[in-house]
Parts: structure tokens; C-alpha cells; sequence
């Protein structure tokens, strides 16, 4: 394309099938004792 | 829905449901601009024509059709009813954070616990308390097998001894279940010796350090009970514990405040001291505290997020780079759909655990005796509480519905929540703000990173 850069392609909507095991971090548990932040966390259900 | 904005040179799109990230040039844009305020094709040639070139109009248009056949930008949400069903799920424990310590040898003038003691007592878990909440956990999380117990405080170190056996207890526990204990400690360092740190590079799978910056920062707010300063103290340890974890696995973590909103100059200070795993956040206080995050801090601090992320884009090319938790993102990997609309978990997976056994939905609502769900011995009794905290989702909140963060942040903190508004199901307008800045940081960071 030559005005647009794509950075990722894989889709949130491809996580609504095989997602929800439930084994990852809780996001709260580690290096922020205070605010809600999931989107940097990693899945274990890779 | 897309989210487009300017952050350091880059045009960047955000669509929201696929959670595709774009750079785009000025053309495409205003384009879609344009599109997102509902002008039809001829309207937006019609706008834009003083500006481009018809031929790079259309030639933006047909790009962005091809994204939206690909599924790629306006995708719709399909979420909606997968979450209701995913909330209704039966769920179980997962995650304990536990108290192992009311009581604290620093005296921080933001303290949630104030000064260890939650608005209670000063007391010390005891080894048999710790067994029943291990015990609890195992008993009721279900199929899980990755459980996590992190310990708290107060100052977990002054109450090592039972921290080491309740370790030991897990483990043992861990193979007769089939279960696998992740312990993690927090601690403000000033017990920390090297015995400490053989046993957490041992078994810990994360610590976190709290530092809050630069020295005359982080002594006026974490002080000794007589005023003194713990910078001195905890510094070289915290080096050195970083340094035997081999830069991973650790955070050293601070709180920014009202005094402070030139955080900026607190995170560079402590990856100048050598951390590459550093997380400093605002802090959650009632709005009635001087120390409190206001609304007229935000520009000063959506500035100093700005001038951290080009800061970072500059150290990661000269390969000296270090990790900011809250501008980490994974575009190619990360959550599920489902984790990121359910949240943090708390009164649900995650309960915090007093001294003498009390469950709360977590560490921020310990002393706030309506919040007391249970304990050790009788199990969760306050089902009513938990089945509120279990409808904490984005879906729950309508101004979530309308934001382009909702699936990294999955709709705040229950805590923040409650402080500012009195109920757990609201929005912190301020942290929902903080929080908008930093993923747009964030994804910049990763478009200045994919340029060479």
C-alpha cells in the first residue's frame, strides 16, 4: 500500500473462538498495584 | 470505530475492534476524517480537493476500502453477547494478593493501607492463616492450574519467616493438586539483604520494588516513621537484586502524585540508575487528598507522557531501551478478547486476604468492612458482592461502550471507581483519561520502532 502502514494483523476478533481459559496473569497481581492495564499483558493459551 | 490521532510526527489509526494499528499519511487521514464525520465519497473529494490531488483521494479510498474488506478498519464489535455469556460463566479463585504483614516500616503519605494498617489493627499473618487461604485457593480454582499468590503488605519482609514456609507449603501442595504456584513479593526494600534475594531468584516469578524516582521525590513521600528518607538505603539493593534477576522478571514500581506530575523525570531517573523493568503510575487517592491527580494536572501530565515516549523511541535505537509497563503492548500476541473486557478479576478470580484471614475484593478495599466477602475458615459468604464485582465489565459501563481504550484497559479499577464516584461500576474520569494518553503513546512508540 502506499498510504497506509499496517503495524499488526492479527485480529481481536480471531480471540473470540478460542479464547476465555482463563490461565493468564491477573492483571492486577504485578508491577501495577493500581490501575487496571490488561493490554500488555501475554496469553498462555498460545 | 476508529480512533485517529497525531502523536509525534505519525498519523496513526486505531481501529478499534480488530485492534489493527495504522500509519497513515496525511491523505488517507483527512479521509477518514472525513468518513468517521459521515461525509459520503463526493463530499469528502469535495472537502479535501483544495488539499490533494483527486487522483490521491481515490487512490486513499480504495486503500481504505481494501482494510475494511480485510477486516481490518471499521470492524464491527462482535463482542457484545460473547462477553454476556463469558460473565455468566461459573467462576473461580485464581489469584490471592495476601496480606502477610499489617504493618510497615516506612511511612508513605499516600498510603492506601495507612502506614500497613487498612484502618485496622497492626497485625502479622500467621502461619496457619496463610495454609487456609493456599488451601482455599487450590479448593476453588477449578481446573485452573496457573495460580498466583502474591505477598503484601504493609512490608511483607517483616513477617519473612511465614512468607518462606508458605512458600514451602505450596510447593508441596502445588504437585499433590496438580496446580502451579506463581509467588510473587512486593516490598519497599528495607529489609531487603541478600538472603532475601537468593530465596526470590529462587522462588519468586516477580517482584516488585517500590522507588518512586528521584531522590528528593521519592524521600518526601516515603519516609521513615521519624521523617527520614529510604532512598540511600533501598538504592544499592534494589541495583543489585536487579541485577541478580538479570534485568527481568522485576519491576521497580512508583507512584506519581499531584507533587510530582513531572513523572517523566522520575522514570528516566531510575533506567539512569541502571532498572530496565520500571512501572510508575498514578496514584489512587480520594480527590479529597492534597496529593490527589486533578483535572488541571492532566495537561502537564499528558506532556510528560509525551516527552517519556520519545525518550524511550530515542534510548531503544541507540540500544540502550528499557520497558515502561504501562506503554507495553503486545500487537501481535496479548490477551483474548475475553480477559480484556472481563478486567482485573477483582472480588471474582482475585481476592485479597488480612492478617486474620478476612477475603476482600481486593488489596485497595481492605479495612472497608462492606467489602468483607468472607474468610479462610467459612469460604466467600457475600455472594451478593461478588455477583456485583462479577458485572464489572466494559459492556456494563456506556461510556466504555464509546471508547477506543476499552480493550486495554477493560474498563479500570473497581477501586478508583468507588473512591471518586462511590460505586464499583462507574468510571475515574481522570484515570480514564491518563489511560487513553498512555495506549496512544504506546502505539506510537510501536510506529517510530517499525519506521527503520
Amino acid at each position: 500500500m502506499k498510504h497506509i502502514k499496517t503495524l499488526n494483523t492479527k485480529s481481536l476478533q480471531n480471540t473470540v473462538k478460542k479464547g476465555g481459559c482463563g490461565e493468564c496473569q491477573t492483571s492486577c497481581q504485578s508491577a501495577c498495584k493500581t490501575s487496571c492495564t490488561v493490554g500488555n499483558q501475554s496469553c498462555e493459551h498460545k | 470505530m476508529i480512533h485517529l490521532y497525531k502523536s509525534n510526527g505519525f498519523n496513526m489509526v486505531l481501529d478499534v475492534n480488530s485492534g489493527s494499528v495504522h500509519v497513515v499519511d496525511d491523505c488517507v487521514y483527512d479521509v477518514l476524517s472525513c468518513m468517521n464525520e459521515g461525509k459520503n465519497a463526493e463530499e469528502t473529494a469535495e472537502a479535501l480537493s483544495s488539499k490533494y490531488a483527486e487522483q490521491d483521494i481515490t487512490e486513499a479510498r480504495e486503500e481504505i476500502q481494501e482494510l475494511a474488506d480485510n477486516g481490518m478498519l471499521f470492524t464491527k464489535d462482535i463482542y457484545e453477547n460473547a462477553i454476556d455469556q463469558f460473565s455468566n460463566r461459573p467462576t473461580v479463585v485464581k489469584a490471592l494478593c495476601l496480606h502477610i504483614a499489617h504493618d510497615c516500616n516506612l511511612a508513605c503519605r499516600y498510603c492506601f493501607a495507612e502506614e500497613g494498617e487498612y484502618h485496622g489493627r497492626r497485625a502479622l499473618m500467621s502461619l496457619e492463616v496463610g495454609k487456609k487461604a493456599l488451601d482455599f485457593l487450590i479448593a476453588n480454582s477449578g481446573s485452573r492450574r496457573n495460580l498466583e499468590v502474591d505477598f503484601f503488605g504493609g512490608e511483607p519482609l517483616m513477617n519473612w519467616d511465614v512468607v518462606k514456609q508458605l512458600v514451602a507449603y505450596g510447593r508441596e501442595q502445588e504437585k499433590l493438586h496438580n496446580k502451579n504456584f506463581r509467588f510473587t513479593l512486593t516490598t519497599n526494600g528495607v529489609l531487603l539483604n541478600d538472603e532475601v534475594m537468593e530465596f526470590c531468584n529462587k522462588e519468586m516469578g516477580n517482584v516488585v520494588l517500590s522507588i518512586d524516582g528521584r531522590k528528593e521525590v521519592h524521600d518526601h513521600m516515603r519516609p521513615f516513621r521519624k521523617g527520614a528518607g529510604s532512598y540511600d538505603l533501598i538504592v544499592p539493593k534494589f541495583q543489585k537484586f536487579a541485577e541478580l534477576r538479570h534485568q527481568d522478571k522485576y519491576y521497580v514500581r512508583g507512584t506519581f502524585t499531584h507533587y510530582n506530575t513531572d513523572f517523566a523525570a522520575d522514570v528516566l531517573h531510575l533506567a539512569d540508575l541502571g532498572f530496565k523493568q520500571i512501572s510508575v503510575e498514578p496514584v489512587v487517592a480520594p480527590p479529597t487528598e492534597d496529593y490527589a491527580i486533578r483535572e488541571e494536572d492532566l495537561p502537564v501530565i499528558f506532556e510528560q507522557y509525551d516527552i517519556l515516549a520519545r525518550e524511550m523511541i530515542k534510548r531503544e535505537k541507540e540500544g540502550r531501551g528499557f520497558n515502561f509497563f504501562h506503554f507495553m503492548i503486545d500487537l501481535t500476541g496479548g490477551p483474548c478478547v475475553y480477559k480484556r473486557l472481563s478486567g482485573c478479576g477483582s472480588g471474582t478470580e482475585y481476592l485479597a486476604v488480612t492478617p486474620w484471614g478476612d477475603f476482600y475484593p481486593c488489596h485497595q478495599f481492605v479495612g472497608q468492612e462492606d467489602f468483607c466477602l468472607g474468610n479462610v475458615y467459612e469460604g466467600v459468604k457475600k455472594t451478593e458482592t461478588v455477583n456485583e464485582f462479577k458485572k464489572c465489565n466494559v459492556y456494563s459501563k456506556k461510556e466504555c461502550s464509546q471508547c477506543f481504550a476499552r480493550f486495554y484497559c477493560s474498563g479500570g479499577c473497581a477501586a478508583n471507581s468507588y473512591n471518586f464516584t462511590g460505586k464499583i461500576n462507574d468510571v475515574y474520569e481522570i484515570g480514564c483519561k491518563m489511560q487513553q494518553k498512555r495506549i496512544e503513546c504506546a502505539l506510537m512508540i510501536k510506529a517510530a520502532l517499525a519506521e527503520d
